[in-house]
């Protein structure tokens, strides 16, 4: 009988522990089951991401609708090509949609803001956002601002 | 001066030793994987060094993340930023604070007693008996609880996670008034599964390794009388606790060191 | 298939600088009670662990039943054990379990019996010692003499081929005493087992005992049956027989002598 309650506890001990994977998978770290669903894959070419990072969130309106799958630079051109993972069948965004890299909250996390164009045609796997800006770089600002005073 | 560099040379040279001995300890014991007839051997290890833990781990974790959401809350206040504390939580005890004050409360609660029992085992001759009726002591007294000990550390981790992030709850939305959307979205923005849940896991394996393998190395091989059992226990404390500290900036280094 | 059971050849055996054994021949016959005699300290528990292949010696050979203890791989020596029981001396039951899952433990690793088989085993082998009614008790309610008892027991568990017995008579109040010589005499008669008893107790293993080594210094300095030693021409071995205090064995360890000794402490103080 006693034998019985040690089986007893240590079942339900790993129970607890699995129950707490779960909690920090899901509610902590904000595995989302959307995930494993359909989603497709746009490009868009920066000058600049300074502070982008994969998983990074790709917001319209404010609501988040993907997330940063990979960041590449291509060497010939000096731009950063950033791959786009949008929830969803494609269809969802117009052809003429622009992209902006943009600042978040207090601690400055960097994410891409998307805006619907008028367009009739819709973005499809693989295809590229042409319409970009990339991120505000304060140095950069700061030392255009000197370069035009000097003139 | 020489004769200072000479009890030097000496002490490295038993310290060596003992790593040898400690090392032909561990691979004996876990050579070839665990017997199916083993299990009931572990379960009963898992509840005395993983299920008695609970209580200890679960107040622990408690009061680390209320403790460390009420400092966050205040700080980052001024700035108006307290929806940063539900990350700064999770990212601190996710990365940082379960696995290492889960191990080291394990060193104290469960390392110490796994001693004391394989030493008392030894002093009164039950493991060479063991060993005389053609039973390897390694494989059925250490091995179970070296699993035990790898499975119950990474178990008391999560649990002791759960409980900080809840704790932190309690404290920065409950009673500060902080947003819970924000507390809750904020920290799923940022943790991610692997790079903070996964690597922090890791590095729990590896102190529940360290812990257990001390601590029943120290009553291996501890000289069988009262004073070297209470100097072996004491032993197990600070050598694991030495090791966990100094294995996770190793493991920090190793896991994150992209800076 | 020879007369002994286990044959000791120039065996010697040290513990740091000391020489525990120094070049020690003998041979244990099967299916008698022989007794390995000394004062303390003489490493005899240490013999026991070497036929058992816990201990290596440094030298000369080791056999038992034709076999070289010292050249076992690991896997054979563990095979081999089975065919031993020991009995230690504080007993060495195992504290987690009851005393019937203590005796049930060799049966347990060793065979696949069915577990009513097993269940007759044990009871049949904790009536041979007379505890058959304390099958559920722990460990830690048993007397000094029962805990014993029940290790016996355990050790019989397999039937094996040698029973080693490590100072099976100390610290017993009488009575157990008695118990414990008619166990050890009755189950060499009802089994055939060869039994080694390592004791400095004379009395008693004297009146059990067919053969007698007696060992001193690392040396065998007498060996025969109890008749044979007790008129022994050697003194060194009368005076362990009969107790003398002093004697060739010497009362003192060794030291410089006492005049030189004690006046000159008084001098430095």
């Amino acid at each position: 009988m006693r034998m019985r309650t040690v089986e007893i506890s240590v079942g339900a001990f790993v129970l607890a522990g699995i129950l707490a994977l779960v909690f920090l998978a899901v509610q902590v770290s904000g595995v989302s089951l959307r995930e494993s669903e359909e989603s497709y894959t746009v490009t868009a070419r920066f000058d600049d991401v300074s502070g982008l990072r994969v998983r990074s969130k790709v917001s319209m309106a404010g609501v988040t609708i993907g997330r940063v799958r990979d960041i590449a630079v291509d060497t010939e051109w000096g731009d950063a090509i950033v791959y786009l993972e949008i929830f969803g069948a494609p269809g969802s965004l117009t052809a003429d949609t622009s992209a902006q890299v943009l600042t978040e909250g207090i601690l400055g996390a960097r994410y891409i803001s998307l805006a619907p164009g008028a367009d009739e045609e819709m973005l499809d796997e693989g295809d590229e956002i042409t319409e970009t800006q990339g991120a505000l770089v304060l140095e950069n600002l700061i030392g255009e601002f000197l370069t035009n005073l000097g003139d | 001066m020489l004769d200072l560099l000479r009890g030097l040379g000496v002490r490295f040279l038993n310290w060596l030793e003992a790593l040898g001995r400690a090392s032909f300890l561990w691979v004996n014991a876990m050579a070839g994987l665990p017997r199916w007839t083993d299990v009931g051997l572990v379960i009963k290890q898992i509840y005395n060094v993983g299920f008695l833990s609970l209580v200890i781990i679960v107040l622990s974790a408690f009061s680390i993340g209320a403790v460390i959401a009420l400092q966050f809350y205040t700080q980052l206040a001024r700035f108006g930023a307290q929806d940063a504390v539900g990350l700064g939580l999770a990212l601190v005890v996710l990365r940082e604070l379960g696995p290492v004050v889960t191990a080291l409360l394990f060193a104290g609660r469960a390392g110490s007693a796994l001693t004391a029992e394989i030493g008392l085992m030894k002093t009164t001759e039950q493991l060479s008996s063991m060993e005389m009726m053609g039973v390897d002591p390694l494989r059925r007294i250490v091995a179970p609880r070296i699993w035990a000990g790898i499975i119950s550390v990474p178990t008391l981790t999560l649990i002791f996670n759960m409980v900080a992030v809840f704790g932190g709850f309690i404290v920065a939305v409950e009673w500060l008034g902080a947003d819970p959307g924000g507390f809750w979205s904020g920290m799923q923005d940022v943790v991610e599964l692997w790079e903070d849940l996964g690597k922090g896991m890791l590095k729990s394996v590896a102190f529940a390794v360290l812990v257990t393998w001390v601590a029943v190395f120290q009553g291996y091989d501890s000289p069988p009388t009262a004073e070297g059992m209470s100097m072996a226990t004491t032993r197990t404390v600070v050598i694991s606790s030495v090791l966990i500290l100094a294995s996770d900036f190793l493991l920090t280094l190793v896991l994150y060191g992209d800076f | 298939m020879s007369d002994s059971l286990i044959e000791i050849e120039g065996m010697t055996f040290h513990r740091g600088e000391r020489a525990i054994f120094d070049d020690v021949t003998l041979s244990i016959p099967r299916g008698k009670i022989t007794a390995i005699m000394g004062p303390s300290g003489t490493g005899k528990t240490t013999l026991l662990r070497i036929i058992g292949g816990q201990l290596k010696p440094d030298s000369g050979q080791v056999r038992v039943d034709g076999r070289d203890v010292a050249s076992m791989s690991r896997g054979e020596l563990f095979a081999f054990r089975r065919n031993i029981g020991m009995l230690f001396q504080n007993a060495a039951l195992f504290t987690d379990l009851s005393v019937f899952e203590n005796v049930a433990f060799p049966l347990r690793v060793h065979t696949d019996l069915s577990e009513e088989l097993i269940r007759d085993l044990v009871l049949i082998k904790l009536n041979a010692v007379g505890l058959r009614g304390a099958r559920d008790l722990q460990p830690s309610e048993l007397s000094g003499g029962m805990a014993r008892r029940v290790a016996l027991a355990r050790a019989i568990a397999l039937d094996p081929a040698l029973i080693m017995y490590d100072e099976p008579f100390t610290g017993q109040d009488p009575i157990a005493l008695g118990v414990l010589v008619r166990l050890i005499r009755d189950l060499n008669k009802a089994l055939k087992t060869t039994s080694l008893l390592v004791s400095h107790d004379i009395h008693e293993t004297v009146g059990i005992a067919q053969q007698i080594y007696i060992i001193a210094d690392g040396k065998v300095i007498g060996s025969g049956s109890p008749e044979e030693l007790r008129s022994s021409k050697s003194n060194r071995v009368t005076q362990f027989m009969y107790g003398e205090p002093d004697g060739p064995v010497p009362f003192h360890y060794p030291a410089d002598d006492i005049e030189f000794d004690v006046i000159s402490s008084q001098d430095s103080g």
